[in-house]
C-alpha cells in the first residue's frame, strides 16, 4: 500500500483557483478540511474506546466497575491482571496458542511454497483441476466442515491433540497462501533458474537456495495473515479441544468468562492479557499487516 | 530444463503434502457431511438411513428459517454498513498525512482482536446490568432507549451486527484506500478538463472505477456474515429462545449440544449449498449493474 502523496490533481486543483483570491481561498480550504477532520477523529475515538474501557475496567474493583463505568479507576487493582493470569491458566493457555500458531504458520509456508512452487514453474496434466481445487477452497464456509471434521477427526484418534488444530488451520489457508506465492512467484525472472541449472543445480536446490529467499517478502504477507487467523480462531478450538491443558488462548477466555461470570473486573483483567500481544504486533507491523489483509481478501 | 522424470518427481513432492492435506481436511468433510447427512446418528450406535428426511425436517423447522433470516440481518447490514462507511472514509483518507494514518490505523484496530474478545467486550457493553450503552443513554436523557439489548429479540440481531460492523470497517477501508489509488490520475485530470463537478466526478468516474472492487468487497461480506458464529456463541449462544441463531449455531447446538450428528451433518450441507447460492445471486446481480 504506498500511498501516492499529494497527488497531481490537488496541486493542479491549487493553481487553479488561486489565482483569484489566493487568502480567503486558502481559510475556506482549511475551515473546510477542519469540518472533515472533526467527524473523521470522533469516529476514530469511538472504534478505539471499547478497547479504552477494556483496559481501564481491567484495573477496577467491581464495585467500581459499577458504579463510574466511564471513569478511571479509582485503585489501579494490578492484582486483577495477575489473579486472572493464575486463575484462568492463561500462561499454559498463551503457550498452547503459541505452540499451535508457529507450528501451524511453519506447515503453512513450507508447504504452501512448494506447492505453489511447483503450480507456478511447470505444467502438467491436472494442474487446471488443482488450481481450481483450491479456488473452491476459498470459497468453502470454514463452519461448515466443523461437524464431518470433528467425526473424521474422533474416528483417526485425532481429536483433542495439537493436531486437531494444526492440520485443519494450514489445510484452510493453504488456498491463500498459494494464491499469494504463485502470483509472487511469477514475478522472479526465469533465467536465474536457468542459470542454476546450467550450474548443475537440482530443482530442489533451486527452490531451497533460490526461490526461498527470493521470496521472503510474501512468506512474510503468508505468516502475518496466517498467524492473526490462527492465533484468533475461536471455533476450531472450540469444537476440537476439550482437555484443559490444551486450551487455546481465545477458547480459555470465553470459559473464563463463563466460569468467573460475576467477577466482571477480573474477566476484563483476564481480556486485557489476552489482547495485550496482538496490540503490540499490531503497532509494529501496521503497514504489512493491512498490505497483507489487501492482497489476501482481494485474492479470495 | 532437465529431464521430464526428474521434474516429475519434484512436482509430486512438492504438490503432493499440501494437496493431501488440503483435499483430507476441507474437500472431503464436505462429502461426509453430505453422506452423514442422510442418517439418523446420535454419535453412538448404529446410523439409520433415512434418505432426504433430515433435510425435509431442517426446512420444516422455524427455527432453521429464523436462523437463516438472522444470517441475512448480517449480510445486509454488513454490506449497507461496513461497505459505505469504508468507501467514505477510504475518500476523505486517500491522502497519506500523519493524520489520515492515525485514523487509518485505529479503524483497523479492531479487526486483529480475536471475536472472543470482541464478543465478550460488547456484551458487557450491552449488558443490561451495568453495560456503558445504557449508562451513557441515561445520562444524556435517552433513558427510554435504554434496554436489554442482547436479549430483546427486536433488536437483538441489530445490537449482534454492530460489532461485526465495527470489528470489520478496518479491512474494507484499505482495500478501497488501494483500490482508490489505483485510478490513474489522467482519469482523474481528463474528468477535470470535461469540467466534471466534484460529486459527479464522484458519481460517474470514481464508483465506476472502483466497482469492481466493490463487488469483491460484497462477496467478503457474505463470506463473513457466515462467520459470525464466534461473535454469537460468545455473545448469546443463540438465545434467548434462539433468537439470534445463525445457521452455523444452529449446527453446532443441533451436533454438540443435543448430539443430532447426521441431522448437524445435514445443516453443514445447508449451509454450502446457501453460501454458494447468496455468492452466485451476488455475482449475478452486481453483474446485471455493472453492464
Amino acid at each position: 500500500m504506498k500511498l501516492e502523496t499529494t497527488g497531481n490533481s490537488a496541486a493542479a486543483g491549487n493553481t487553479g483557483t488561486a489565482l483569484k483570491t489566493p487568502i480567503t481561498q486558502n481559510f475556506w480550504r482549511r475551515a473546510l478540511a477542519g469540518l472533515v477532520r472533526l467527524p473523521l477523529l470522533i469516529y476514530a475515538i469511538l472504534t478505539l474506546y471499547p478497547l479504552y474501557w477494556l483496559f481501564i475496567s481491567a484495573f477496577k474493583t467491581n464495585e467500581d466497575f459499577f458504579k463510574r463505568p466511564y471513569g478511571l479507576p479509582l485503585v489501579w487493582m494490578k492484582e486483577n491482571i495477575t489473579r486472572a493470569w493464575d486463575l484462568g491458566h492463561m500462561g499454559r493457555a498463551m503457550m498452547n496458542s503459541a505452540i499451535v500458531t508457529i507450528l501451524a504458520v511453519a506447515l503453512t509456508i513450507i508447504l504452501g511454497l512448494l506447492a505453489a512452487y511447483a503450480l507456478a514453474r511447470f505444467n502438467f496434466r491436472f494442474k487446471k483441476v488443482v488450481v481450481a481445487l483450491f479456488l473452491a477452497g476459498l470459497l468453502i464456509p470454514i463452519h461448515s466442515t466443523l461437524v464431518p471434521l470433528f467425526l473424521m477427526m474422533k474416528k483417526i484418534g485425532l481429536l483433542d491433540t495439537y493436531g486437531a488444530l494444526i492440520l485443519p488451520y494450514t489445510a484452510f489457508e493453504l488456498p491463500i497462501a498459494i494464491f499469494l506465492a504463485m502470483a509472487y512467484m511469477a514475478s522472479i525472472p526465469r533465467e536465474i533458474e536457468e542459470a542454476a541449472m546450467i550450474d548443475g543445480t537440482g530443482w530442489w536446490g533451486i527452490f531451497g537456495r533460490m526461490i526461498l529467499p527470493l521470496s521472503t517478502p510474501i512468506i512474510a504477507t503468508i505468516s502475518i495473515l496466517a498467524f492473526l487467523r490462527f492465533w484468533n480462531d475461536f471455533s476450531f478450538a472450540l469444537v476440537f479441544i476439550n482437555s484443559q491443558s490444551l486450551k487455546t488462548l481465545p477458547l480459555s477466555l470465553s470459559l473464563f468468562s463463563d466460569g468467573f461470570g460475576t467477577d466482571y473486573a477480573l474477566t476484563m483483567g483476564a481480556m486485557a492479557i489476552a489482547v495485550i500481544p496482538t496490540i503490540v504486533i499490531y503497532l509494529i507491523l501496521q503497514e504489512q499487516i493491512m498490505k497483507g489483509m489487501v492482497a489476501g481478501s482481494i485474492k479470495g | 530444463m532437465p529431464t521430464a522424470i526428474r521434474s516429475k518427481g519434484f512436482i509430486a513432492i512438492a504438490l503432493l503434502p499440501a494437496l493431501l492435506l488440503f483435499l483430507v481436511f476441507v474437500i472431503v468433510p464436505i462429502f461426509w457431511s453430505a453422506y452423514y447427512g442422510l442418517y439418523d446418528w446420535k454419535g453412538l450406535g448404529a446410523a439409520k438411513f433415512i434418505g432426504i428426511n433430515n433435510y425435509k425436517v431442517i426446512l420444516e423447522d422455524p427455527i432453521f428459517w429464523r436462523a437463516l433470516k438472522n444470517n441475512l440481518i448480517l449480510v445486509v447490514s454488513s454490506i449497507l454498513g461496513q461497505i459505505p462507511i469504508a468507501l467514505l472514509l477510504a475518500l476523505v483518507l486517500l491522502k497519506n498525512t500523519f493524520f489520515t494514518r492515525l485514523v487509518r490505523s485505529a479503524v483497523f484496530m479492531p479487526m486483529v482482536l480475536s471475536t472472543v474478545v470482541v464478543g465478550l467486550i460488547w456484551g458487557y457493553i450491552y449488558n443490561p446490568q451495568f453495560g456503558i450503552l445504557n449508562y451513557i443513554l441515561e445520562h444524556i436523557g435517552l433513558g427510554s432507549w435504554a434496554r436489554p439489548w442482547l436479549s430483546d429479540p427486536k433488536v437483538n440481531m441489530y445490537a449482534i451486527s454492530i460489532p461485526i460492523n465495527w470489528a470489520n470497517i478496518g479491512p474494507y477501508l484499505v482495500i478501497f484506500i488501494a483500490a482508490l489509488q489505483n485510478i490513474s490520475p489522467e482519469i482523474d485530470d481528463a474528468a477535470k478538463i470535461d469540467g466534471a463537478v466534484r460529486w459527479k466526478k464522484l458519481l460517474h468516474v470514481t464508483l465506476p472505477m472502483v466497482w469492481g472492487t466493490v463487488v469483491v468487497t460484497m462477496v467478503l461480506c457474505i463470506s463473513g456474515s457466515l462467520k459470525a458464529f464466534d461473535h454469537v456463541i460468545v455473545m448469546t449462544g443463540g438465545g434467548p429462545a434462539q433468537s439470534t441463531e445463525l445457521l452455523a449455531t444452529y449446527m453446532y447446538n443441533n451436533t454438540f449440544k443435543v448430539y443430532r450428528y447426521g441431522y448437524g451433518s445435514a445443516v453443514s450441507t445447508m449451509i454450502m449449498i446457501i453460501s454458494a447460492l447468496l455468492i452466485g445471486i451476488n455475482y449475478i446481480v452486481t453483474r446485471r449493474k455493472a453492464s
